[in-house]
């Protein structure tokens, strides 16, 4: 089954193998129309955008981020207001995003097949592994728990220890960061090769909203994928800790179902579907957000990336921290 | 770009499918998990309230169990103050547990050292009848760490006690010591009678008085014998047939005819004793008329004195002129 999907993704991707060749030339080859149909939301794109023709030009030197220049309060400002203006294209873009999910028509035809093969093809493959994965380590978590618990005699507590760390905190940021490394990173790098190459530009052009065509379906599948993964590795870990305590037998089912049914307080539950489709959501836009708005610029390719993962790991360390505040305190 | 409509649709409808059943997938698992949490927290069980009143609620939260022979029977669904100050903790119990608890069910609140707080229940008369719905109850607090302070300050004084005791200028080790002393006695010639009497001597003594006893012993018996004898004697003679006895109630026999004699004699007096009335009452009136007889004997005399005083002044032939009554 899964087979089929994958064998399916060279075709659901053209970007990313039919026009290898023609990355480098289309770099720098763009006209300033069409850049500036992109690039025209910022001081500091529309600055890197014009970067290379007039270099020589002082204000804009200290925009180059290699000039190693002492701070000046200019500068400060100014870094202030580009990271405030970031942060705000993301979060304007995720309501867009959120707004288009929303609208029926966002689901028609070419859309829908579209958000089809991305959802099948993103996730199909990663749930078997990270099933895997995930059901390995948590039978190793388990069982350590479950080991230590009763050698101090607390054996009692083994159960809700292993569901609150596990399928409340470990499993929803780990399907997370699955999915933002396996998903939405390619992603965001392919949404950045196709505005390079100026495909989306070319798209408005001929009259397809390309952040409906191209970047709702993207982010829904990420979103998708992020719940899937965490409700299959979550039921899968519940499985296994069952059968780790209780062995294959029935008996154990009342006195743990209790169990469950005491870490999953009402305010646990809200908080843990709050917190998995905010990781969901921030997995998924956020790769794809900074590709849009951020120069991609050839030198620097990988600290783009990496810039836009650090602000992935910052806003579900956030997430995370902000779900540990409100369940434990 | 141009070429990618005509390369995408072979594969489209496999995917579009996958995706369907993907998507089913995850609404199945969303669904499952919720209502599993949901039955989980008891939403679909029919319930009935029990409310527990506690001077302190601490440790208790929301949605631990109440355990009946360790069993979870009931869930905390709310803890709220009440007006008195107390703590109420507000418990639902499934109906087909309820069983369990009856009227003179026990509901104790154990803070353990380590671990959480548990509410438990006991029920020692299952005969009893079932505990209403909403029914309050006062529930015993038993506080582990609380009774600490008062069990260390206990030991404390039970170890002084026994520093004290088990000094050696103690009364403990003295008396010890006069118990080896006791043994050692008991041990001896004279065995347990040493240790009571203190010195041998005593003990000699008690020992003769005891044989002398025996000599006395021996003759009081002989003696009894000989007493034995005289009362067989004694009775032959009081009850035998020529004993008292027999003479004695032939004796009263007679007695008793005397009286009977007696009696009738009493009687005979009581008869002549009445005539006697009579006499006497007779003689009364006769004593009556004689006065009157005297009277008129004394106006006769009268007149035959002054008769013969006349006749002597008539007759004057005796000198002697006193007439002699007799």
């Amino acid at each position: 089954m899964y087979g089929a999907v994958t064998k399916g993704t060279p075709r659901l991707r053209p970007a990313q193998n039919t026009l290898p060749a023609a990355d480098e030339q289309l770099q720098g080859g763009r006209s300033p129309a069409v850049r500036s149909l992109w690039l025209d939301d910022g001081p500091r794109n529309a600055s890197a955008a014009l970067r290379r023709p007039t270099r020589a030009r002082t204000y804009h030197r200290a925009m180059s981020p290699p000039a190693p220049r002492p701070h000046a309060p200019a500068d400060l400002g100014r870094t202030t207001l580009r990271w405030f203006t970031g942060w705000w294209r993301i979060i304007h873009l995720g309501a867009v995003l959120l707004v288009l999910s929303l609208s029926p028509s966002s689901y028609r035809e070419p859309n829908r097949t579209a958000m089809a093969g991305h959802i099948a093809v993103g996730t199909a493959p990663t749930l078997l592994w990270f099933t895997l994965l995930s059901s390995l380590i948590s039978l190793v978590l388990i069982r350590i728990v479950v080991v230590t618990a009763a050698s101090y005699g607390l054996s009692q507590y083994a159960l809700q220890m292993v569901v609150r760390v596990l399928v409340l905190e470990l499993i929803p940021l780990t399907a997370a960061v699955f999915v933002a490394l396996r998903i939405s990173l390619p992603d965001g790098r392919e949404i950045a090769r196709m505005r390079a190459r100026g495909e989306l530009d070319a798209l408005r052009a001929t009259g397809i909203d390309p952040v409906r065509h191209e970047v709702l379906p993207r982010v829904m599948a990420g979103v998708f994928s992020v719940l899937m993964l965490a409700a299959v590795a979550g039921v899968v870990t519940l499985v296994l800790a069952y059968l780790t305590v209780y062995g294959f037998t029935s008996e154990g089912f009342d006195r743990y179902t209790r169990t469950v049914g005491q870490v999953f307080s009402p305010a646990v539950s809200l908080i843990f579907t709050i917190k998995t489709f905010l990781l969901s959501l921030a997995v998924a836009l956020m790769p794809v957000a900074s590709a849009l708005y951020d120069l991609p610029r050839t030198r620097s390719r990988t600290s783009a990336e990496l810039q836009a993962l650090v602000r992935l790991f910052l806003v579900m360390l956030l997430i995370e921290a902000a779900s540990l505040v409100g369940n434990y305190y | 770009m141009n070429e990618q409509p005509p390369a995408s649709p072979p594969p489209v409808k496999a995917l579009e499918f996958k995706a369907a059943v993907l998507l089913v997938l995850l609404l199945a698992l969303l669904a499952g998990s919720a209502l599993y949490v949901m039955y989980a927290r008891g939403v679909f069980e029919a319930t009935q309230r029990l409310v527990l009143i506690a001077d302190d609620s601490e440790g208790v939260q929301v949605g631990m169990d109440m355990t009946f022979s360790g069993f979870p029977i009931g869930r905390v669904r709310r803890i709220e103050l009440g007006e008195d100050g107390s703590a109420r903790i507000l418990i639902d119990v499934p109906k087909k547990d309820a069983h369990w608890l009856r009227e003179s069910s026990v509901f104790t609140l154990v803070k353990s050292l380590v671990g959480g707080t548990a509410i438990r229940a006991y029920s020692g008369i299952l005969s009893d009848p079932p505990l209403p719905d909403g029914a309050a109850r006062k529930v015993l607090a038993g506080d582990a760490t609380a009774e600490i302070p008062r069990l260390m300050s206990a030991v404390r004084d039970l170890v002084q006690n026994l520093t004290a005791l088990s000094r050696s200028d103690a009364a403990l080790a003295g008396t010890l010591a006069n118990m080896q002393t006791a043994t050692e006695r008991l041990k001896g010639r004279h065995g347990a009678l040493g240790l009571l009497l203190g010195n041998d001597e005593d003990a000699n003594k008690l020992i003769t008085a005891l044989e002398r006893t025996n000599t006395l012993l021996a003759r009081v018996d002989g003696l009894t014998t000989k007493v034995d004898g005289m009362v067989t004697r004694a009775d032959a003679q009081v009850f035998g047939p020529e004993g008292v006895m027999p003479e004695t109630r032939a004796a009263i026999a007679q007695l008793n005819a005397t009286l009977g004699d007696a009696r009738n004699t009493l009687k005979k007096a009581d008869a002549l004793l009445a005539e006697a009335q009579g006499v006497a009452a007779n003689a009364k009136v006769a004593t009556a008329d004689l006065d009157t007889l005297r009277a008129e004997v004394e106006s006769s005399l009268r007149k035959v004195e002054h008769l013969v005083n006349e006749i002597n002044r008539r007759w004057p032939f005796s000198r002697e002129t006193e007439l002699k009554l007799r």
